[in-house]
């Protein structure tokens, strides 16, 4: 779950930073992002419930003289209980992050732009009903800096690069191993925190021309606690957790016609040294044959890599000047590349593990004015995975969800 | 309109193959057990419905409003809530924004009313108020954004008589004593829907208890209109009308 909160919060600053542009007259041009989502969301399996997203950007762009100014942003982001993809959270899982931006932006010519600039965010992760934000395992504070440098290579169509380095200093308060406190009861100090505490770096360039963007992003997080659990003998070694990601990303915003399409296309590799030992139950001690998928205790070697693929074809039909249409495919396709599907008893298969998640969606959407839209909108979700094991996390449903959702943005 | 129709009669045939049983009963419960967890929370929101946490618009002086639904209807909640312009936009120097006071009080009159007849209710009192302030500011002809600080309480307490105790599917909840007390940050956008009518999304958050709500209302001379969002709340939507005059 934590990659979700951290590829999340690192993609929001990232983007919304440019977003602000400075008008000529201001000295000061303020920048505000409102997105709000409600719906009902009923499963095949599990009862009916409600959940709702929360977006909200403030920001305050000053300029200081014709070449320098500098962009404040506060972003308040809440994830609400849904449907969410296998091996994600839990439909219920909840959170909540503050997000605080400064950037001085320096033009060098009329191509170049630097933007260095500091982050701090505070993220609180809830799980149960009603569960303090407070205590939340998974809440998280992240501090850091990032380099941004702009080249803009055609002003007609808004054409430009953008290159970006960044640094995050990542600590989860609250996390501990429950499991390793519980074998070693006689050790009365904490001994199990700060392990999921880690350094992420990311480098990412950004080509955006007439409507058309792609990016190309590499992330590599390094675990300042966590050790990885040898894959030979079972416990854990000297050797921290590392993780990396190489993501590559495109897709466009057009209109033609009556028509405005938005498809985005992602995919995703992610690699980790960590594995994963499976005990079947909290006294499982078969050590014997760890390789064998059906063993009691069982290793699974880079149980965390895998390769995702996502994509998002958006089509609004404008109908009238205020009233359109929308329709949307989206699916998202993780493969893994050493995890084996496991069947219903818990027993690793030779296949390796795969999850699909596709949603189809309807919706009528009333454009309100010229910055702010109304939309209602039906989806159909379908989950499938060839991982049959679905004691603490539902791999395989189908799912309504019918909801409201609102966008003011200056 | 046509087009509407056959596209809502697809909706229904797509959610025909992905259809699930509601258990209504189960959800009830759930309900209920996180307003019996946190009752202080639960009422509050229906405090949020009625706070007048919008600027004055533009020309006004002050204002009176009172929270018709849910609030005094059906829940006899008698309210008013007013707001005063301490300093119009602009006024003093180019740009400084407006400022208004704003403030409000409301009480469940007809709790007490129920306590002094009924013999298993010795005691029912539901009241809370608000206070803040909101800075408003224009960023061009059709957009206003504005900020704003309140405060807000609410005191809730039902006692009954010894073996007269409150119960809720075959528990035992006793007396209800409880208080809600936050300080809120909000944060808004505003923009034109006709002569003298609005429309505007705003978030109240609060700093110590992390309660926070959206509101989207539609409001003319007035009335308003609104949807609340309570995305953590027992009931996460909230119809609101509510009433008011400027001057």
């Amino acid at each position: 779950m934590k990659k979700i909160i951290l590829s999340g919060l690192l993609l929001a600053g990232a983007c919304d930073l440019y977003a602000a542009v400075a008008e000529d007259s201001h000295i000061f041009t303020p920048y505000f992002d409102m997105t709000l989502t409600e719906a009902a969301y009923l499963p095949s399996r599990g009862n009916i419930f409600s959940g709702g997203n929360i977006n909200t950007q403030v920001g305050l762009l000053a300029k200081a003289t014709k070449k320098d100014s500098f962009f404040g942003l506060y972003n308040f982001n809440y994830s609400g209980p849904a449907f969410q993809p296998q091996d994600g959270k839990q439909f219920t899982d909840r959170d909540m992050s503050h997000g605080f931006n400064l950037e001085y932006r320096r033009s060098l010519g009329e191509k170049f732009r630097l933007r260095p600039g500091v982050s701090y965010s505070r993220s609180f992760a809830r799980t149960g009903a009603n569960e303090a934000w407070q205590s939340g395992l998974y809440n998280m504070n992240s501090r850091g800096a990032q380099l941004s440098a702009d080249y803009s290579f055609d002003f007609d169509k808004n054409g430009f690069i953008t290159a970006t380095w960044l640094m995050r200093q990542i600590e989860f308060p609250n996390y501990t191993d429950l499991l390793r406190e519980f074998q070693n009861p006689s050790n009365t100090a904490e001994t199990s925190g700060g392990l999921q505490d880690q350094s992420l770096t990311q480098i990412s360039l950004r080509p955006s021309w007439n409507g058309f963007f792609a990016g190309y992003t590499y992330t590599e997080q390094k675990y300042k606690n966590q050790r990885v659990v040898d894959a030979n003998t079972g416990v854990y070694g000297e050797k921290k957790q590392k993780d990396s990601s190489v993501s590559v990303d495109g897709g466009f915003r057009h209109k033609l016609w009556v028509l405005e399409f938005s498809p985005m296309l992602s995919y995703t590799m992610r690699s980790s040294n960590q594995n994963f030992l499976r005990y079947k139950s909290a006294l499982a001690t078969n050590f014997a044959n760890m390789a064998d998928g059906s063993n009691d205790v069982t290793m699974v070697k880079k149980n965390y890599d895998y390769n995702e693929l996502t994509f998002a074809v958006p089509v609004d039909l404008n109908i009238t000047g205020k009233w359109a249409i929308g329709g949307n495919m989206s699916v998202t396709r993780r493969v893994y590349t050493d995890r084996g599907a496991r069947d219903i008893d818990n027993n690793y298969t030779a296949a390796k593990q795969k999850n699909l998640m596709s949603t189809l969606t309807g919706s009528i959407r009333k454009r309100m004015n010229d910055v702010a839209t109304m939309r209602l909108f039906y989806s159909l979700v379908v989950a499938s995975s060839n991982n049959k094991f679905e004691k603490y996390m539902p791999y395989n449903y189908n799912g309504n969800a019918f909801g409201i959702s609102y966008q003011l943005s200056y | 309109m046509k087009k509407i129709t056959i596209f809502l009669t697809a909706l229904l045939a797509l959610a025909w193959p992905a259809s699930a049983a509601v258990d209504w009963e189960s959800k009830g419960m759930q309900m209920a057990g996180e307003v019996v967890a946190n009752p202080a929370a639960f009422l509050y929101d229906f405090q949020q419905d009625l706070e007048g946490t919008t600027p004055l618009p533009p020309g006004k002086t002050f204002s009176v409003q009172t929270g018709l639904f849910p609030t005094l209807i059906p829940l006899t909640n008698l309210n008013l809530s007013g707001k005063y312009r301490l300093h119009g936009e602009g006024r003093i120097a180019p740009g400084l924004p407006q400022l208004d006071l704003i403030g409000g009080y409301n009480d469940v009159y007809a709790a007490r009313m129920v306590a002094r007849n009924s013999d298993s209710l010795e005691d029912a009192k539901l009241y809370g108020y608000y206070i803040g302030a909101i800075l408003s500011a224009s960023v061009s002809p059709k957009i206003r954004t504005f900020w704003g600080y309140k405060r807000s309480a609410l005191r809730a307490k039902f006692q009954f008589a010894p073996g007269e105790e409150l119960e809720l599917m075959n528990t035992k909840i006793g007396n209800i004593d409880t208080g809600f007390k936050d300080d809120f940050l909000m944060a808004g956008i505003e923009t034109p829907k006709g002569v003298r009518k609005f429309w505007s999304i705003q978030l109240n958050y609060g700093v110590a208890t992390q309660t926070f709500a959206t509101k989207v209302s539609w409001y003319g001379p007035h009335f308003e209109l609104g949807l609340n969002f309570y995305p953590e709340g027992v009931l996460v939507f909230h119809p609101v009308w509510n009433f008011h005059v400027d001057f």
